[in-house]
């Protein structure tokens, strides 16, 4: 007689090793195990790496015989769980799983007095689970979690092959949550370099500001509008974006002015109008921003953006004198945010405009020396109240 | 033969708690909350409680105030979700006279081992 479940089961643990979440696996597997294999009630301890123990996750079967989910744990003591995890499993009964009934049997036989008291401790532990059979799965060494299953509702036994079969899926269910397990810890990692790097960048720019200390501030505040700007276009969905435009976009706006660094600190602190010479040496900060970045090729669209955020869209600007769409999209928002700003900030030479003014600047400046498109969505911004 | 009480607004537990210490040759009651476990309290004349912090309508700590009203000697233990020293009403239980924790996901030995020790005191 074949087994009617095996194919069923087989499949599904196989697909379920590349998806992560080993949960929707485990849930099925012991839901199968309750209405193919027809057992009273089954139940599956899990590993839980952070409070070091094995915790009854998922949990089927008849009210009264099945163990409430969460509500049962096992430490490493247990004497069930250190019988699998120091592979006693291996050393005492030879086949990687605990059916009640054969050690029942071998008990009565002579045995190590050792090995007796071990397998009636581990016994006790079956008994108090209901357990008949107990699945060990492993990943290499490490015990990741146990398979338990009551009586079945027949009052069979369960078949040699069966039992090998649930051994089979155990390992598949250990893969799954060892993959599963990976998955998440590559994600957290990269989170965490992100963020690692975002703060990297945050420290980068904050060094322009102690050299330029008219602009104290000036980076966060064009970071933050650049950033409202960049949310309104990805909204409005009239301009082709990368995935990654926004994290680019910020990234590039806190470097804008990196390349102040390569320009002399008198020059960036003259209390008056720059003479032709000082000012030629102004205009090179893009370009020394973009050859201070350049090698980090993952950011080739933020260093554009740092090189071109000087353009205007009329062609009159700097470094290179790009127009209309061949400033790139981030250097544009960067303009609007970082004229804005300036507008609305002292400087030793002259006062702040009212924000008023300086929006109504920018409106008329669109298409002259700002992206009409990067004007709108800031134009919008301002209606609602949001600058 | 010992009788216990089971407090808890969950059905599930309380019957395989039920069927847990049945298996252990106890006579088992359950309530399914305060107001039954103090009707309980008075008909069946338990030998120990063991009752859920958390339920709903009369929750455990408030039972508790009420069992003990009525008997201060009984044995009642608490079934928490958190760790005593983690879990600020549990100062309040032990003012009024709680004679034990456990807290969920509890191990089903321990429980065995509180409640038999409780009843040889």
């Amino acid at each position: 007689m074949s087994i009617d479940y095996k194919k069923e089961l087989e499949s599904a643990a196989k697909s379920m090793i590349l998806v992560h979440e080993p949960d929707i696996l485990i849930k099925m597997i012991a839901r199968m195990m309750v209405q193919k294999v027809k057992v009273i009630h089954t139940g599956i301890l899990l590993h839980d790496e952070q409070k070091n123990t094995y915790i009854l996750r998922v949990s089927r079967g008849s009210v009264g015989t099945r163990v409430p989910q969460e509500f049962a744990r096992m430490d490493y003591n247990n004497p069930l769980i250190s019988f699998f995890r120091e592979r006693k499993d291996k050393e005492i009964l030879g086949n990687g799983l605990i059916v009640y009934s054969e050690v029942k049997q071998l008990l009565r036989k002579r045995i190590h007095p050792q090995a007796e008291k071990i397998l009636n401790a581990v016994l006790y532990q079956m008994d108090m689970l209901g357990a008949v059979v107990c699945i060990p799965s492993y990943f290499r060494e490490d015990l990741l979690g146990i398979l338990f299953l009551g009586r079945k509702v027949s009052g069979r036994d369960f078949k040699r092959r069966e039992l090998d079969f649930f051994v089979a899926l155990a390992s598949d269910v250990a893969m799954a949550i060892r993959n599963a397990t990976l998955f998440k810890q590559l994600q957290d990692e990269l989170a965490k370099r992100q963020e690692l790097f975002l703060n990297t960048t945050i420290s980068l720019s904050a060094a322009i500001e102690a050299k330029d200390r008219y602009t104290q501030g000036h980076t966060t505040r064009v970071t933050n509008l650049c950033l409202e700007i960049g949310k309104r276009l990805i909204s409005k969905r009239d301009i082709r974006l990368d995935s990654n435009f926004l994290e680019h976009l910020h990234i590039a706006a806190l470097l804008h002015d990196i390349g102040k660094i390569g320009v002399p600190e008198n020059i960036l602190n003259k209390k008056g109008i720059l003479d032709e010479e000082e000012w030629q040496k102004m205009k090179q900060h893009p370009t020394i921003g973009s050859n201070i970045l350049h090698s980090i090729k993952e950011l080739a669209s933020a260093i554009e953006g740092v090189k071109h955020h000087h353009e205007r869209y009329d062609g009159k600007g700097y470094p290179e004198g790009l127009d209309d769409d061949k400033i790139p999209i981030i250097a544009a928002i960067i303009a609007v945010a970082d004229a804005f700003d300036a507008m609305t900030s002292d400087r030793p030479y002259r006062n702040a405009k009212s924000k008023k003014e300086a929006i109504s600047e920018i409106k008329q400046e669109s298409g002259k020396q700002f992206h009409p498109r990067v004007v709108s969505a800031f134009l919008q911004l301002c209606q609602e109240g949001k600058i | 033969m010992q009788k216990l009480l089971i407090v808890d607004d969950e059905l599930d537990v309380q019957e395989f708690a039920a069927n847990f210490f049945r298996k252990r040759k106890f006579e088992v009651v359950t309530a399914g909350g305060g107001q039954q476990a103090l009707e309980l309290l008075e008909k069946e004349r338990p030998s120990l409680i063991l009752l859920d912090i958390k339920m709903n309508g009369m929750d455990g700590i408030e039972t508790l105030a009420h069992i003990r009203e009525r008997a201060k000697e009984i044995p009642v233990v608490m079934v928490t979700g958190k760790k005593p020293e983690e879990d600020e009403s549990c100062k309040r239980c032990t003012d009024l006279g709680i004679s034990g924790y456990i807290h969920k996901p509890l191990q089903l030995d321990e429980l065995e081992r509180i409640v038999l020790s409780l009843l040889t005191k």
